[in-house]
């Protein structure tokens, strides 16, 4: 059996079973918070702008959008690529620690979890969106139509896409629901209230805890985490060939799909950081989320910013080394000076130098910084997908169809629309659900039970 | 005979399974053990196999002939479309839409199993032997029927059960 002694416990305060059923679930049985009403409320604002904008999208057009003939993909396709990076976190979390038999995920997994579920619904709104006709979305399923039958294109990488993201969804969702049964049942058994003895136990799907469901239990887990492993490098790839396949300079090589799902799990991780010290610091989490895990977090970030660095040097070095006057002018004249100069250095610092500095203990330890450096991973990693996006569509091989691109107000509604979305399902399911998963973090919590 | 099992609940891990180690000793048949976590030396002594791994195996295996099948069909048999000279059956670009394909249907016929195989669907009646086995409470069920109730019972005891219930 693994045991936990080199990292040191994973749960302080030398907790009881029930006492860990208590302070988790303590959410759910007190009243919420100022600040979750006030969170909530402003959320819900953000959303309702993000509503009126996809209100003006369908019934106008893209032409409410500042994406132009040149440059076709705007804030859509960042926003989509941002957020499905994000989306990374929780399968890099759950799943891969999962399978390399990391039980130091168990406190942070189920959150990093429902932040993929929401993360992945949000990025699903833009291509939806950008298809520009909504109602016709159907085509894109493989189905016989009327018009043939004629089926879609199987080698397209827009089609993968859309297959990729329906299954990360579901099989993401899957995996938190799969996870959340036994807490559920632990919350049925416990309550007092009715409603929330109907509603959870509705849920646990009528969970026992017995040695068939067990098994099961942990027999499913193995093979969805095993398929999502592959799913998980497999849909950021596919993103990548969304471009990769296309003959635009800066786009048209083939580091696209390691360096996307490299900066996919960065920006994940850097949202579990953000996320995970406000939790642990509202709720009072930190006896589960411990200064280790967070420190643990931190060094992971450390070791993904410096592949994401040497990726950004591969790409200058390889664009000059191929001696391709329109990949040396994207790169030279459009990235690092030129245009989009200010964007391209954001990327540049935010991602490869400033996480740097979490090499020194002192900084790593210091949660203000640590929480400052976590968001401006993801800024980076936002402006990392403009450049990909508009500095190599904006100024490519014609001269005469040069054209630069700003958002207008409804791209920009899109995109804070879905932050509400994020943060409005966040703040639910921070009331509503163990944010940390019970069963687990009592079977971490044994072994050091048993040391004593 | 109103009481067809006997419970016996521990506060500790480490007393269930000295119980549990003595009882499989005695050969007193162990119908079920209610954990809050699982205890893996009981998911593996305890008898009670799960086939839902070589299951999972399978749908996949099954899964990606029928994808190929299907692609091969629309893309080559039923509807071949020119797309910039490349041949319809474009096996090398298929592998991409196949491995996505096969991974969507094993999440949801392997959900469908485990539902059906562990007994888990919503508003599930099966009853509760007791609700302190999600908590902190780990329970041994004995049916009276296939086992010495007698013997069982004082093995829970000698070994530390904070409870023996009739259920």
């Amino acid at each position: 059996m693994y045991n936990t002694e080199v990292r040191g416990p994973l749960v302080l305060g030398n907790k009881s079973l029930s006492q860990i059923t208590a302070d988790i679930t303590s959410p759910l049985y007190t009243r919420p918070k100022f600040w979750w009403i006030v969170g909530l409320g402003i959320s819900s604002l953000m959303m309702l702008l993000g509503f009126w904008s996809i209100y003006v999208t369908i019934s106008q057009g893209i032409g409410t959008w500042g994406v132009n003939n040149t440059v076709g993909w705007g804030w859509a396709i960042i926003n989509f690529v941002w957020w499905i990076g994000i989306g990374h976190a929780g399968t890099a979390f759950s799943i891969f620690l999962l399978i390399l038999r990391q039980e130091w995920r168990s406190s942070i997994n189920r959150a990093a979890e429902a932040m993929t579920v929401v993360a992945v619904g949000c990025a699903a709104i833009f291509p939806a969106l950008h298809m520009g006709r909504i109602w016709d979305f159907f085509f894109i399923f493989p189905y016989p139509n009327t018009r043939g039958p004629l089926w879609v294109n199987y080698n397209s990488p827009l089609f993968w896409d859309f297959i990729a993201i329906s299954a990360y969804l579901l099989i993401s969702a899957s995996f938190w629901f799969l996870g959340m049964i036994p807490d559920f049942a632990t919350i049925r058994d416990n309550t007092t209230s009715k409603v929330k003895k109907a509603v959870y136990g509705f849920f646990a799907l009528g969970w026992r805890g017995s040695v068939g469901e067990w098994k099961r239990y942990e027999g499913l887990s193995y093979i969805l985490g095993g398929i999502a492993a592959v799913l998980v490098v497999s849909v950021h790839s596919i993103v990548s060939t969304d471009f990769a396949v296309s003959v635009e300079p800066g786009w048209h090589t083939t580091i696209f799909p390691p360096y996307f799902v490299v900066g996919a799990i960065f920006s994940g991780f850097a949202m579990v950081m953000t996320l995970m010290i406000i939790l642990r610091k509202v709720y009072k989490l930190q006896d589960y989320v411990t200064d280790s895990h967070l420190d643990k977090v931190a060094k992971i970030l450390i070791f993904v910013s410096l592949i994401m660095g040497t990726a950004y040097l591969t790409e200058i070095f390889l664009a000059w080394y191929s001696g391709n006057e329109y990949e040396i002018f994207t790169f030279f004249h459009n990235r690092i000076t030129g245009e989009f100069t200010k964007q391209f250095w954001a990327m540049f610092i935010c991602n490869a130098i400033i996480p740097q500095l979490m090499w020194f203990k002192k900084i790593r330890s210091n949660l203000t910084i640590v929480f400052i450096i976590s968001i401006l991973i993801n800024v980076g990693m936002w402006f990392e997908r403009f450049n990909i996006v508009v500095t190599s569509l904006s100024n490519n091989y014609l001269p005469s169809t040069w054209a630069t691109y700003t958002p207008t107000f409804v791209e920009i509604s899109m995109y804070l629309g879905t932050i509400g979305i994020f943060i409005f399902g966040v703040l639910l399911f921070m009331k509503y659900i163990p944010m940390i998963a019970i069963s687990e973090v009592k079977a971490v919590n044994k072994y050091q039970l048993k040391k004593k | 005979m109103d009481s067809a099992y006997l419970l016996g609940v521990f506060d500790k891990e480490e007393t269930m399974l000295s119980a549990f180690r003595k009882m499989k000793e005695q050969e007193i048949e162990i119908e079920d053990v209610f954990t809050p976590y699982p205890v893996h030396e009981i998911l593996e002594n305890h008898g009670r196999k799960s086939r839902i791994t070589i299951v999972g195996w399978l749908y996949g295996f099954f899964a990606t002939i029928g994808v190929l099948a299907f692609l091969f069909y629309t893309a080559v048999i039923d509807w071949p479309l020119n797309y910039g000279g490349k041949p319809s059956n474009a096996f090398p670009s298929f592998l991409v839409i196949t491995i996505i394909l096969v991974i969507f249907s094993i999440t949801i016929l392997s959900l469908f199993t485990f539902s059906w195989r562990a007994n888990l669907w919503p508003s599930n009646k099966k009853p509760i032997y007791h609700p302190g086995a999600t908590d902190d409470k780990f329970v041994i069920m004995v049916n009276k029927e296939k086992a010495d109730a007698a013997r069982a019972s004082s093995v829970m005891k000698e070994t530390g059960a904070i409870e023996v219930i009739e259920k």
